[in-house]
């Protein structure tokens, strides 16, 4: 869809020095918006800034037909997204490419390395909790982060989570990823030998977003331990609907062959086996 | 304004745009590279309404592009190097072109290559292709001015003998209207115009982007990974407009003008400047309407003005 929304609230979340906002739009996006799909929005009527930014859909409600963005102050274009007020008319694009699987039964994890949290905010509401064990893992670098980007919704939900920080202020003293490690050994260790590795275990599968290096890294572990995981990818982007090639990643298709995927389009949620890293290119 | 509204509106003025063997329906096209193979912006825009559109450039062989970031804004513009990534001739020929074929606008296919054998091999296939399928190809655009190649691209479009002996060699390979690219990236760009008009295209098509490139102080680091790139967007219309200008002084065939055109304001500007028809590129990124807001600003100018026909403006500037 390409129409223009009215913004219901667009205002800072959490302790400012965060730089964090909530972005509230109203229309029929809601209606159409699946979990880990991402909006194009054009920020300012303007030249400079003069591409649309991707934003990913962090709530869809679809009673109020309402989606729900949260976006960090980087530069000049969510800059210019923080000056938009309430009532105000914005154009979108969206919403726009793949989204995440849903999880019927069994464990998932959820792994998040900073704002990568928010496309998974979108998920941990789509998952029928009564049915699928959610167990999250959220790392950033201090506890002002994490609380300015949402720790006390993930309290308010109840779900099970662990968090690491990079200076120790809460949880973890850490990667992300030393938790999600430490949770498959000790998970590895409980299961029953005889039925080797966890396929005697409900059904586990995994779903992470975050900075490349820690994608990577999430994308090893579960292939160590044989659980099938999803990542959400970013790039730098200018149409956001496949037609540029500017925002592509590498995949490895049968017989070895490299191939690039646009993001936008084929993405950004990918099978994690299938992605290239810049590395192993 | 209703749609009936907007066509009766159409009907009052000409749009027919004729160059020089290739006749479109309206003079306002999309451009290579920025419109993938016309089905990523159809569920916006509709190609009905499209003069033309061009895809991406195809080269002989598959090309992956280069590595990312292939893509940096700048001030007004889009620094962009993504390297040619296209599916190849073959793949092309057997899987775009049939869809291709079922789009209800005139299709132009941009190519690319390193040796003058890629350009005959290019022309030659496609020549055959387009028969095979209903004569789907109405025109080739020959890109001497890839700006994010190593070798070849552009080299072909900076010296005058090697962009005639380019055109020339496609003319022999092929009966489809040759669109002749040129780089801006030219010290005089009459120059490379006249060689192309007596190695025999039939349309020079104007600017591909700049060369350019952007550093991140954080890093220190080039932004793209390819170090330069191509720059595009409204940054570059004042230098795209003068070149337009400069060569149809120069030559006595078609242009088609691009280069940062986003409004009505600037397709007019092109064509006063001497463009027989407009392309428009990242324009299309920031506004997927953009060609069809072009379309209604353009017609709107020429009945508010008293011109029967959009051809009536071509270089009353001059
Ligand atoms: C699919 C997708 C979903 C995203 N979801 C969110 C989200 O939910 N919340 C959020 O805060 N951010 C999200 N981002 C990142 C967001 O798009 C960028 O932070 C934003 O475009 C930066 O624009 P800027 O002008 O403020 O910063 P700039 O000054 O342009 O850039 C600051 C930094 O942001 C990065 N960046 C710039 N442009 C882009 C771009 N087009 N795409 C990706 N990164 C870019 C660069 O690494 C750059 O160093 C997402 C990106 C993608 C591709
Ligand atoms: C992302 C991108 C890819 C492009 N790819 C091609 C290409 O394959 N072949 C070509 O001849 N021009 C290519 N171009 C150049 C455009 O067709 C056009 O000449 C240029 O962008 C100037 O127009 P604009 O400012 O309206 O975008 C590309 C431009 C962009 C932005
Ligand atoms: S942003 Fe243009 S192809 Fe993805």
């Amino acid at each position: 869809m390409y129409l223009k929304v009215r913004v219901i609230e667009n205002r800072f979340v959490g302790h400012p020095s965060q730089k964090i906002y909530r972005l509230v739009l109203s229309g029929q996006l809601a209606l159409k918006a699946k979990p880990g799909q991402f909006i194009h929005l054009r920020v300012a009527e303007s030249h400079d800034p003069l591409l649309r930014r991707p934003l990913s859909i962090a709530g869809i409600d679809r009673e109020q037909e309402t989606i729900t963005i949260y976006y960090r102050l980087m530069g000049k274009g969510t800059e210019a997204l923080s000056q938009i007020r309430e009532n105000d008319y914005i154009s979108v694009i969206g919403p726009l490419g793949t989204s995440f699987t849903l999880a019927q039964k069994g464990e998932i994890l959820l792994i998040a390395g900073g704002i990568g949290i928010f496309p998974l905010f979108s998920l941990l509401e789509a998952i029928d909790r009564t049915k699928v064990q959610v167990k999250l893992f959220w790392g950033g670098e201090h506890k002002l982060f994490l609380e300015s980007a949402g720790l006390n919704y993930l309290q308010k939900l109840g779900i099970d989570y662990e968090l690491a920080t990079m200076d120790g202020s809460l949880g973890h003293k850490g990667l992300v990823t030393d938790l999600l490690q430490g949770y498959l050994e000790k998970r590895a260790l409980n299961s029953n030998p005889a039925l080797q590795s966890n396929r005697g275990l409900a059904p586990l599968s995994a779903a992470a977003c975050g900075p490349k290096g820690m994608l990577q890294a999430v994308v090893n572990l579960c292939k160590q331990h044989e659980i099938p995981v999803e990542v959400s990818l970013e790039e730098r982007m200018a149409c956001g609907v496949g037609a540029c090639l500017g925002c592509v990643c590498t995949v490895r298709e049968e017989g070895g062959i490299l191939r690039r995927k646009r993001v936008c389009k084929e993405g950004p949620i990918f099978a994690g086996e299938e992605v290239v890293w810049d590395d192993e290119i | 304004m209703t749609k009936s509204e907007q066509s009766t509106k159409q009907n009052k003025v000409c749009l027919e745009t004729k160059l020089n063997g290739l006749t479109l329906r309206n003079p306002v096209l999309t451009a290579s590279g920025t419109y993938g193979f016309g089905e990523e912006y159809a569920p916006y825009c509709s190609v009905a309404q499209l003069g033309a559109i061009t895809v991406k450039g195809i080269t002989p062989l598959p090309r992956l592009g280069n590595p990312v970031p292939r893509l940096a804004e700048t001030p007004a513009g889009l620094l962009n190097a993504v390297g040619l990534e296209n599916p190849g001739l073959e793949d092309f020929r057997k899987n775009y072109l049939p869809k291709l074929a079922a789009l209800d606008t005139a299709v132009i296919v941009n190519i690319s290559g390193f040796s003058l054998e890629d350009y005959a091999l290019l022309a030659g296939t496609l020549d055959e292709a387009s028969a095979e399928y209903g004569n789907c190809i109405k025109a080739l655009e020959v890109n001497i001015s890839c700006p994010n190649i190593q070798d070849g691209g552009m080299a072909f479009g900076t010296d005058p003998q090697s962009a005639e002996q380019v055109i020339a060699l496609v003319r022999k390979n092929t009966k489809l209207p040759i669109i002749a690219k040129l780089t801006p990236n030219v010290t005089d760009i009459t120059e490379i115009a006249k060689a192309v008009e007596s190695g025999g295209a039939n349309i020079i098509s104007l600017i591909n982007t700049l060369l350019g490139m952007s550093i991140d102080i954080s890093t220190q680091r080039p932004v793209l990974a390819n170090k330069f790139g191509g720059l595009s967007g409204p940054a570059i219309k004042p230098v795209a407009l003068r070149m337009v200008y400069q060569v149809f002084e120069a030559v006595n065939i078609p242009l088609i003008g691009m280069g940062g055109i986003s409004t009505w304001q600037d397709a007019v500007e092109f064509m006063l400047a001497g463009a027989s028809a407009v392309s428009i590129g990242t324009a299309n990124f920031v506004n997927p309407l953009a060609p069809l807001d072009v379309l209604h600003g353009l017609v709107d100018y020429c009945e508010q003005r008293g011109y029967k026909a959009s051809r009536e403006l071509v270089g009353l500037a001059h």
